[in-house]
């Protein structure tokens, strides 16, 4: 029974101060509420992550430690008169393991007047602290200026768009450190992120897809169990050894969209390399999965519940974006 | 690269095992029993390693080849005996390491450049070992060349590990006056850090080795 609070129950001299909390988190101290709250046996928790192959470890995750809220998976859903659009974001299972949030993010949205489905996705480079922030920041910044130049009626400007997003990046890093003026070697430091973006849009003759990438995010076209990669790969297959260097923005690389039609029975697939990087060629067991679950549209929490997939291994953030044009949709006059 | 199985770092551990380590070599096989208990609560980096332990005198005994160390009850023992044979460290692991790579990419996983953790108290007893050396690390004439990462104590010269480590920054000798079996615990310490960063990089965005200081060393670039 819940009554009115009249006295503090919970008065702050019981707490733990700054200082003995920092101290216990170095000493191995831990303030255990289950030890009044919860059963005395240790319940087995478990994730039940679909597996393909050989499964991570199997354990429940520590919560994100963000000053702000960071939500461990995204999902969502919806169709237009033309494409029906599947997104999800979900966190990495070393993220997981570790308490930190998750980098990648997305942002997919319909430009009405025209059509076309407005898309970014973007992982922030681990070694920068916010670049969580920075990834969410650079997805909303990218679609703006994509949905502006479309509103207007004038081709997108794709050299602006990466050159606008970058400096709302430096903006956001700047607001997260609460100082006058950043320079972006700075702002790099702090909230550096990858980011592709790009736009469906449908035109007379069928389908047409149109994409920038900064950094390894990659974009993929499934026609049944084939995957045709858009965009730069992270490695060579001719490598010994992998290695990798990533480009990251705010630094702006002169980009050139790439693009093309997307037929019906294609399915578009925009994705990280928390992705991309267990999808290899496409030929292995993830290729062969998702060939199969992709094959029409699956309701949004399905489709985030087969990104979530356990290998072991490939513990890096996934975000992954589809879209199908749809077969009974209207071609514009 | 194809739908691979995962990625993996090759990490070896060249350890001197000539016989004036023989005070010490419990205190670097203690250190290497903490590195594999670290490791075990360290399941995801873990998966990522294949662990090797080369002890080298005379000739290179192999003690443990590409182990997954979630699955290893212990690990074996180094044994201090002979002289100090770089020449025979370097050449056994030129013939090794490709075989490992090929070996690993057999398998169907993605491998990355090998990481090699080198430590020895003593300079070396044969001439010959730089020309060893340079063919093993030689990106165009040794397949998957590993990166070497070198840490002296004792008698060794910080002009030799500079010229061991395959990086400035990855050459370490103790600082003068530190007992010699802490200075192993400290070696093991920043080895287990350095897989265990290395692993969590590995299948990032970034993929990257990472390399970790031991306490009480400091760069053999600084000493020279």
């Amino acid at each position: 029974m819940w009554s009115e609070v009249t006295a503090d129950p919970f008065p702050a001299e019981d707490w733990p101060s700054a200082d003995e909390a920092r101290h216990a988190a170095t000493n191995g101290t831990v303030y255990r509420a289950e030890s009044v709250h919860a059963p005395r046996r240790a319940r087995k928790l478990i994730w039940e992550a679909r597996e393909i192959g050989v499964p991570i470890t199997d354990f429940e995750p520590k919560p994100a430690d963000s000053a702000s809220y960071r939500p461990d998976s995204i999902a969502d859903g919806w169709s237009t008169d033309h494409f029906t659009v599947r997104v999800a974001s979900v966190r990495g299972y070393t993220h997981r393991f570790r308490g930190t949030p998750r980098q990648d993010d997305v942002a997919v949205s319909h430009h009405q007047p025209t059509g076309a489905v407005v898309f970014a996705v973007a992982d922030g480079v681990s070694a920068a602290p916010h670049s969580h922030i920075g990834a969410t920041s650079a997805c909303r910044a990218a679609v703006t200026q994509i949905l502006a130049d479309l509103t207007q009626g004038t081709p997108v400007d794709w050299q602006n768009v990466v050159r606008q997003t970058a400096w709302q990046l430096i903006e956001q890093a700047r607001a997260v450190l609460g100082v006058p003026a950043l320079d972006p070697e700075e702002a790099e430091r702090e909230v550096a992120t990858t980011l592709v973006a790009g736009l469906v849009l449908p035109t007379r003759s069928g389908p047409m897809a149109k994409m920038i990438q900064v950094g390894d995010s990659s974009a993929w076209i499934l026609h049944g169990r084939s995957y045709r990669c858009l965009l730069d790969a992270k490695f060579s297959a001719d490598d010994e050894v992998f290695s990798s260097a990533v480009t990251a923005l705010p630094r702006v690389p002169h980009v050139t969209p790439r693009g093309g039609p997307l037929d019906p029975g294609g399915v578009l697939l925009v994705g990280t390399d928390g992705f991309g990087d267990p999808l290899g060629d496409g030929s292995g067991d993830v290729g062969t999965y998702f060939a199969a679950a992709l094959r029409r549209p699956s309701p949004p929490l399905s489709f985030a519940y087969d990104l979530d997939f356990s290998r072991e291994t490939f513990d890096d953030d996934r975000t992954l974006l589809a879209i199908w044009p749809r077969d009974d949709a209207e071609q514009p006059r | 690269m194809t739908g691979t199985r995962g990625n993996l770092l090759p990490v070896y551990v060249l350890a001197d095992e000539s016989g004036s380590m023989g005070p010490y070599i419990q205190d670097l096989n203690r250190g290497l029993a903490a590195l594999h208990e670290a490791l075990l609560g360290e399941p995801m980096a873990a998966a990522k390693v294949r662990f090797s332990i080369l002890g080298f005198a005379d000739d290179v005994h192999e003690r443990l080849r590409l182990a997954d160390l979630r699955r290893e009850n212990e690990l074996p023992a180094l044994y201090a005996r002979g002289r100090t044979s770089y020449h025979a460290a370097f050449t056994t692991l030129h013939r090794r390491i490709p075989q490992d790579v090929q070996a690993l990419k057999a398998e169907g996983y993605a491998v990355h450049r090998p990481a090699v953790f080198f430590l020895s108290d003593g300079q070396p007893t044969d001439e010959s070992w730089l020309d060893a050396y340079e063919l093993l690390v030689d990106r165009n004439r040794t397949p998957g060349a590993p990166n070497i990462i070198a840490c002296g104590i004792g008698q060794v010269e910080a002009a030799t590990i500079v010229q061991v480590a395959t990086q400035q920054e990855y050459g370490f000798v103790a600082m003068g006056g530190v007992d010699l079996g802490a200075a192993i615990a400290q070696f093991c310490t920043a080895l287990t850090k350095s897989i265990v960063e290395s692993g969590r990089a590995l299948g990032s965005a970034q993929p990257e080795l990472v390399v970790q200081q031991p306490a009480g060393f400091r760069m053999a670039i600084d000493v020279v």
